[in-house]
């Protein structure tokens, strides 16, 4: 008998792992219940009967972009704003995952994991959010988009807050288009091209370049010259300038005004395929950045099989090539504040992890950010005019057209930042077959800062 | 708290409701723990030429050379396991377990069993014992108490059992906003069941304890008032099968009572089972792929449930028949050929089920870790080949810990089902019949553990999983104290049973474990599992020397008039055998 008794402490190894099992269960539950509740399929969230009452969303200065009445999600009373913020704010299916209903739809259904969904007073505590967006330039944005497709983000690079986020193609959440699967106009229209998606950066990555080349050679980059006839012949292949234009003997603050593609390709060739590619690294291209939860698409580079000619073309933001919105504005929000970015964030609130990832990144030297600034704002100063901004805004910029190929317009984009303390902003703005980098993607900027001086 | 009377005071119950059944599952443990004998001898050996005397602590005990031994005799001319002192119906039994020397009772040898008195002498290699009273005073024992020093009564936990299932028909009776007083039924029925039970054993058999009736009735209730607040109709098959389940568990308690009649019946009980499976395999029914099921006119049922009765009957001995044949082969072969069917069958999860409690059985039985290695290392071999020769069968695993990435196929469809709605319901749950888990399929069975919680709360879900759990404390609180050896491993075996397929339900609905589809005890809607949980009980409760007691004591007491009081030699402690021996039998009472 005493023997077999004490063998049934057999029967302890299976308590115990059962024990263990259900900890872990439930200690995951604690840990990720936000999440596992928060399903688009779950019946209590979604459903007609749904007894969850989601949160209400404003922007910066009050004004109610979404909120809940009688079981159904209402958004913007204007179609232009909801049109605008729709990437930002979400959709009622939940489609776009990288907006603010669907990252933060534990906190807006008010999901804790003692009263789970239940609809009680605790619940319904700081379920609310007012996010950094000011919604008048969010619609600026959007109306200077003028039916192209694009993306347009715009920070305060001081404070990190966001204050303008718009993607084209969009729809409107409240009147979902039926044939929002088979028509094209509504091709990518659940994909946030500010944070999701990577174009052709074209002449805006002559930021990049000029920076290689400020590291390779500190001291005498300012006096390198190259000579433009319109057209150059590198590695057996040409490589020209917009509309072949001759841009005579260039330095480099002139060429980048000129936006000079021999220029850029020359000095791209001297410096080499590897301290170019490593110099992108550093500026943040193939690299991961997340913003709150969101993982943001890369900006990509890849020289390591480029030959002298595409060598060039890479210099001048072609070849393989890929930037992104989000990506490229926090580099110009880094110049801006001297080599170290601001994490942008949606919301000031102090509980949510959105705001508490200090993920604050060196992308440029603090010299070489200064460097950059005074070419940045020559630019403007110089060639794009500093009559298209508002006053005092003191821009820097730099625009690009991408080639896209394939008998499509190419990409306009505009990067840059506001050198003053009243209006730190940050942007990069992107137009998809636009006419030309001042035409499409200027006016673009242009307005967002008018929206917000 | 929540905008509206109704859901505020539905949440109230709810919070109230874990709390309440928390209490009947911990104050029937710490009852039962505290209802227990004190573990004194109850009559003890005196070897006269030595003078050492040698406590008789249990019903069944191993004398023997080996230390292992209940009684070790420091003897080299006895065997290592020479024999067992048992205490049956007709008083102790001496049994010689195939020793070298033989037995012999004052001054004769005997052949197999032989009942002994006190007074009498036992002889075993050189060692001489004498059977004598104990003059030992009782040790006082300190143990954790439990928060509180009196048993609760039988009657207060069986009342507060019922309030638990009153306050669920209650939530199941207002669900949706409306009124539904049919919900009442099966509370009703479930009450005449669980206290036409207690009124049964208590007022009629005259039983002392009834904690593991009350726990089992708590657990059947909670899964019948789920079960009926999602799905009235379905619920009658769940009463029905409930009320076969408490007769089986008094019929096999009956059943248990006489050995004998156990070990005549054992050998019928292993072909029987062996038939029912080869008939389950020839004219079973596929149901989700596992050929299952025996459907005849309107009734059908799981035959495997009724085999792990069974099951534990074949495996499990007296320490007389463990001592004498040592090896396991027979049972070896018996669940070799049982979770061979359930193989063929393709019920996985069952077999699974088997092999723990097979795996239970044979260590409790052998006590050797080379045998379960062994066992171990040939089951592992078992299904690497099944899995080379049978690749379907790994693919019904292959979302184990990827659940997320098939939130829409079948690899993770109701794995990521049931761990939103669980956190969906929180600790307090969403309401009965509230839940979404319904529209899943299986939701009642192999995902119930997700719809309880969801609708009822983790903190029920948790509780429930606690009472089962518990059991395995029960079997291991009796193992030395039961009426055999036979109980004590029939008990474990059961307790061990269940909890591992508890784990098996709960952990592979959440993805914790691969997804088997079993059913939780008590809680899963089957009628044929339901009615095996009730029989398992027997063993349990069987395996409590009290529930025998007061027959026991009332079939001595009508006797002991003629017997004439043992003659007290030398001890002059001991001068009133009389008494002593009636206290004796009031610890068992």
């Amino acid at each position: 008998m005493k023997t077999v008794g004490f063998r049934s402490i057999v029967l302890y190894l299976l308590l115990f792992a059962f024990l263990g099992g259900t900890g872990y269960l439930v200690v995951n539950l604690f840990l990720h219940g936000n999440q596992w509740a928060m399903q688009p399929y779950n019946g209590h969230i979604y459903a007609e009967s749904s007894t969850v009452k989601m949160g209400d969303i404003k922007d910066r200065n009050g004004n109610l972009l979404a909120t809940t009445e009688d079981g159904r999600r209402l958004y913007s009373e204007s179609e232009t704003v909801r049109r605008a913020l729709m990437h930002t704010i979400g959709d009622p299916y939940g489609y776009v995952s990288t907006s603010v209903e669907y990252t933060m739809r534990s906190k807006l259904a008010g999901y804790n994991v003692i009263t789970g969904l239940n609809d009680t007073f605790l619940n319904s505590l700081g379920k609310n959010m007012e996010l950094t967006v000011d919604q008048n330039a969010c619609v600026a944005a959007y109306n200077a988009l003028d039916g192209h497709n694009g993306a347009v983000i715009v920070y305060n690079y001081k404070t990190g807050d966001i204050l303008c986020k718009v993607s084209a193609p969009t729809f409107d959440p409240s009147n979902v288009p039926e044939d929002i699967e088979t028509n094209d106009a509504y091709k990518g229209a659940y994909l946030d091209n500010t944070l999701a998606s990577s174009f052709t950066p074209g002449s805006i990555f002559k930021i990049v370049t000029a920076a290689a080349a400020m590291e390779k050679w500190p001291d005498s980059w300012m006096d390198r010259t190259y000579d433009c006839e319109g057209f150059t012949e590198i590695g057996g292949d040409t490589i020209d300038c917009l509309n072949d234009e001759a841009h005579g003997s260039q330095n480099l603050t002139s060429a980048l005004g000129n936006s000079c593609n021999v220029y850029f390709a020359h000095l791209a060739t001297d410096i080499g395929a590897q301290a170019l590619q490593k110099k992108a690294e550093e500026m943040g291209f193939n690299q991961e950045f997340t913003f709150g939860t969101v993982p943001v698409s890369k900006s990509e580079i890849d020289l390591s099989k480029a030959n002298a000619n595409e060598l060039g073309w890479a210099g001048v933001g072609q070849y393989t090539l890929t930037a992104n919105p989000y990506h490229m504005m926090v580099l110009m929000g880094a110049i801006a504040n001297g080599g170290e970015y601001v994490q942008p964030k949606l919301t000031n609130d102090l509980n949510l992890f959105g705001s508490l990832g200090k993920d604050n990144r060196t992308l440029v030297s603090a010299s070489e950010a200064a460097q950059l600034e005074s070419l940045l704002r020559n630019d403007v100063e110089s060639y794009y005019g500093d009559y298209l901004f508002p006053d005092g805004m003191n821009v820097c910029a730099k625009t690009g057209t991408g080639e896209v190929g394939e008998d499509k317009a190419p990409n306009s984009w505009m990067v840059g930042f506001c050198s003053s303390d009243a209006t730190p902003y940050a942007f990069a703005v992107l137009v998809e077959e636009g006419l030309g980098g001042i035409e499409s993607a200027g006016t673009v900027a242009a307005a967002v800062l008018s929206a917000l001086a | 708290m929540q905008s509206g009377l109704l859901p505020a005071v539905l949440l109230i119950i709810r919070i109230i409701v874990p709390v309440l059944a928390l209490y009947v599952v911990w104050r029937s443990y710490t009852s039962f723990k505290k209802g227990q004998r004190r573990r004194d001898p109850v009559i003890m050996l005196w070897d006269e030429a030595s003078g050492t005397r040698f406590p008789v602590l249990y019903w069944e005990n191993s004398i023997g050379r080996s230390k292992s031994c209940d009684i070790y005799l420091p003897d080299a001319t006895a065997s290592r396991d020479h024999a067992v002192l048992m205490r049956r119906d007709e008083g102790w039994v001496i049994c010689d377990t195939g020793s070298k020397s033989g037995v012999l009772v004052n001054g004769r040898q005997i052949d197999g069993k032989k009942v002994v008195n006190i007074g009498d002498s036992v002889t075993m290699g050189s060692t001489t014992l004498t059977l004598w009273n104990t003059d030992a005073e009782p040790v006082k024992r300190r143990v954790f108490t439990g928060f509180s020093r009196e048993a609760a009564s039988p009657f207060k936990l069986m009342f507060v059992a019922t309030m638990v299932h009153l306050l669920m028909a209650v939530q199941g009776c207002f669900q949706d906003g409306g009124f539904a007083p049919v919900q009442f039924v099966p509370f009703g029925a479930v009450l005449i069941m669980g206290w036409g039970l207690y009124i049964f054993s208590m007022r009629i058999l005259h039983r002392v304890s009834f904690e593991i009736e009350t726990v089992a009735y708590l657990l059947s209730g909670i899964g019948i008032n789920l079960l009926a607040a999602n799905d009235i109709d379905q619920v009658k098959t769940q009463l029905a099968a409930m009320l076969i389940g408490i007769v089986l568990f008094c019929f096999l308690i009956w059943f248990m009572n006489d050995m004998d009649r156990v070990a005549k019946f054992r050998l019928y009980i292993g072909i029987g089972a062996i038939l029912l499976f080869a008939v389950n395999l020839l004219i079973g029914k596929d149901i989700n792929g596992s050929r299952n099921w025996i459907i005849i006119g309107p009734l059908s049922f799981q035959p495997s449930e009724f085999i792990k009765i069974a099951f534990v009957f074949v495996g499990t001995s007296t320490l007389d028949r463990l001592q004498t044949k040592k090896n396991i082969t027979e049972f070896l072969i018996f669940a070799a050929a049982c979770m061979g069917c359930l193989f063929l069958m393709r019920d996985f999860g069952t077999a699974v089920i088997f092999f723990a409690c097979f795996l239970i059985i044979a260590f409790m039985r052998s006590g050797s870790v080379r045998t379960i290695a062994l066992i171990l290392v040939g089951a592992a071999l078992g299904v690497f080949l099944i899995l080379k020769f049978k690749p379907y069968v790994a693919q019904r695993f292959m979302g184990w810990g990827h659940v997320w990435e098939h939130v829409q196929d079948s690899m993770g469809f109701q794995q990521t089902r049931v761990l939103t709605y669980i956190a969906s319901g929180g600790m307090f749950g969403l309401g009965l019949g509230e839940g979404c888990l319904t529209d899943v399929f299986a939701a009642d069975s192999d995902l119930v553990f997700g719809l309880l919680c969801e609708e009822q709360g983790l903190l029920l879900g948790l509780v429930v999983l606690m009472a089962i759990a518990m059991f395995t404390l029960y079997a291991r609180s009796d193992v030395t104290r039961s009426r055999s050896t036979f109980f004590s491993i029939a008990s474990c075996a059961v307790a061990g049973m269940l909890l591992f397929q508890t784990c098996l339900n709960v952990f592979g609905a959440t993805d914790v474990l691969p997804m088997t589809g079993v059913t939780l005890p008590f809680i899963s809607a089957g009628g044929s599992s339901m009615m095996s949980v009730w029989g398992l009980m027997a063993f349990l409760k069987a395996s409590d020397e009290r529930t025998y007691a007061a027959r026991r004591a009332s079939k001595h007491g009508s006797r002991s008039g003629g017997n004439p009081p043992p003659t007290s030699r030398g001890r002059s402690r001991a001068s009133d055998p009389g008494r002593r021996r009636e206290e004796m039998e009031d610890i068992y009472s």
